[in-house]
């Protein structure tokens, strides 16, 4: 073989493995370029549509500049296609049975009167398990949200722990099974019931039957929706109607088999060899989202742009944001807004930039909490078979003119 | 005392307003290619979700269609004979594949 000949060979052969490490898992930036749908559902405007049947929207990024999310522009997911058409709430109730002393059957009504229960609020921010799914390599099961499936809002409602000191839980209560009015269209399909262990239960727990300072969008669960700050939201049942106290857990698919992670340090497999032992999602990791500028923004050069958008975690609080527009070679530290929403809500950060260079510019964006955990970069995340929990350093390129 | 009565009155009437009458969430024609097992999907993949849910995931290999066939059947009860989950798993395949069969 010629010398040239062998470099041509050797190159083609460094692309082709290179091609195929990509392809066997190293996790990149979700999706980010999907197109608003033209088609509005009821009480949103327009948003990233991936189903009507169940409902599936996605917010877009510009959303993440601000640290409470519009209900309108609020992301929706479903799991079941039959949802309710109407739901009058002066005849809408909520039964809390089987381990209980008392059991309950309370109206909304009932619910919301301060002569009954303590009414309280939370801001909170509400994510989907597999928000940002797209990001692994290869597919992981299930809708391949881009960054857009969470959202936070401002909920009030009252607590589930003074519902259940209403109904009295007897001495063997253990389990806390949660049930909405989402159907399968098939009867032998698992519907969407999730169990809490009572000592993943706390006093921030809530009923939700306002968000933002109004009823609950229907698409968001109306009438009442459980809240569980700091947790995923596989578990945040919407459209709530029962709550049933039991000793032993049930086999339930969305539980035993869906939402799961593996059970170890880096909760990673591969695809080949998955890992066998499971844990729930449950809480969520450090992450920040830019909301502003996005994907493809055009700056001018040596303008005065201020980089927003949002951070969180599962409510040990955000200490600092970070943002570098050079690769990651240097980072500094954005302003953080005051905090007052509390510690399981969005913390707003901005910094402001100058673009000095024409050319394209990549801003970073990552979230330190107060116990130190930061966020790692995108290709540092190992896979999970079902792609979630992606919490990789967030990653925006601009055009500078 | 009266007018602030009524603003209160005011204000809690638009909570209910929202979803007075029925809820209709629009239909949205997600496009089903035509092809060999065109039949087949759209008697048996179509129940319990849009087809969004399928061109969602986007290009993908035979054993990921297959796999995802399956799951249907196991997990969530798809009442389908062996011969249609064949069939809609090639038409999968030729229709939104990637060409690779693992
Ligand atoms: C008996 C009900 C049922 C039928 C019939 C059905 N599916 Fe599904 N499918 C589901 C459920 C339930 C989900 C998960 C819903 C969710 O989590 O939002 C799902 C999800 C999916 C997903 C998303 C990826 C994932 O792993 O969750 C794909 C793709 C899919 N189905 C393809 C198909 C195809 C192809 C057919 C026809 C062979 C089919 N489905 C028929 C119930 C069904």
């Amino acid at each position: 073989m010629k010398r040239r000949d062998f470099f041509k060979t050797s190159l083609a052969g460094a692309a082709a493995a290179m091609a195929t490490s990509l392809e066997a898992g190293v996790t990149g930036q979700p999706i980010d370029n999907r197109k608003i749908s033209t088609i509005a559902f009821p009480e949103k405007r327009p948003m990233i549509t991936y189903s009507d049947r169940p409902p599936l929207l996605e917010s877009p990024r510009s959303t993440f500049a601000n640290a409470i999310t519009p209900n309108d522009a609020f992301f929706v997911r479903w799991h079941m296609p039959d949802i309710p058409t109407h739901i009058d709430p002066k005849h809408y109730n909520i039964k809390i049975d089987g381990l209980v002393n008392k059991e309950l059957n309370i109206t909304l009504d009932f619910l919301k009167d301060p002569a009954h229960f303590e009414q309280v609020e939370v801001t909170a921010v509400l994510q989907c398990g597999g928000n940002s799914r797209s990001a692994f390599k290869p597919i992981a099961g299930g809708i391949q949200w881009g960054h857009g499936a969470m959202g936070c809002a401002k909920w009030k409602g009252v607590r589930l722990s003074d519902l259940l000191d209403q109904a009295g839980l007897k001495k063997d209560a253990e389990w806390i099974g949660f049930n909405g009015k989402e159907t399968a269209a098939y009867y032998e399909t698992p519907n969407f019931v999730r169990e809490l262990h009572l000592d993943e239960l706390d006093d921030h727990v809530i009923l939700a039957y306002e968000m933002n300072g109004e009823d609950l969008p229907y698409l968001n669960g109306f009438p009442l929706r459980l809240v569980i700050p700091g947790t995923y939201s596989d578990s945040w049942v919407k459209m709530l109607s029962n709550i049933t106290v039991t000793n032993k857990n049930k086999k339930l698919f969305f539980m035993d088999v869906a939402y799961r992670v593996p059970d170890n340090e880096c909760e990673c497999e591969t695809p080949e060899k998955k890992f066998k032992k499971t844990k729930p999602i449950s809480k969520m990791n450090v992450k920040s989202i830019i909301g502003y500028p996005e994907n493809g923004t055009v700056l001018q050069t040596k303008s005065h742009v201020v980089v927003r958008g949002v951070a969180f975690d599962d409510g040990h609080g955000i200490r600092d944001v970070k943002i570098s527009i050079d690769n990651g070679k240097t980072w500094k530290s954005a302003k953080l807004d005051s905090g007052e929403a509390g510690r399981y809500a969005y913390r707003g950060f901005s910094l402001a930039i100058k673009p000095m260079k024409y050319g394209k510019m990549t801003i970073m964006a990552k979230a330190i909490n107060k116990i130190g955990q930061e966020q790692p970069l995108a290709k540092d995340i190992k896979w999970n078979h079902g792609g979630y929990k992606f919490n990789g350093i967030d990653v925006v390129t601009v055009d500078v003119v | 005392m009266k007018k602030i009565l009524l603003i209160a009155a005011l204000t809690m009437a638009p909570l209910f307003a929202q979803v007075e009458g029925d809820i209709e969430v629009p239909y949205i024609p997600f496009e089903v290619k035509m092809g060999k097992g065109f039949g087949e999907v759209n008697a048996n993949c179509l129940t319990c979700h849009s087809f969004g849910y399928v061109t969602n995931q986007g290009r993908q290999s035979k054993a990921f269609w297959r796999g995802k066939v399956d799951k249907m059947i196991v997990h969530f009860k798809a009442p389908m004979t062996d011969k249609d989950a064949d069939i809609v798993t090639e038409y999968l395949f030729e229709e939104y594949g990637n060409g690779k069969l693992k």
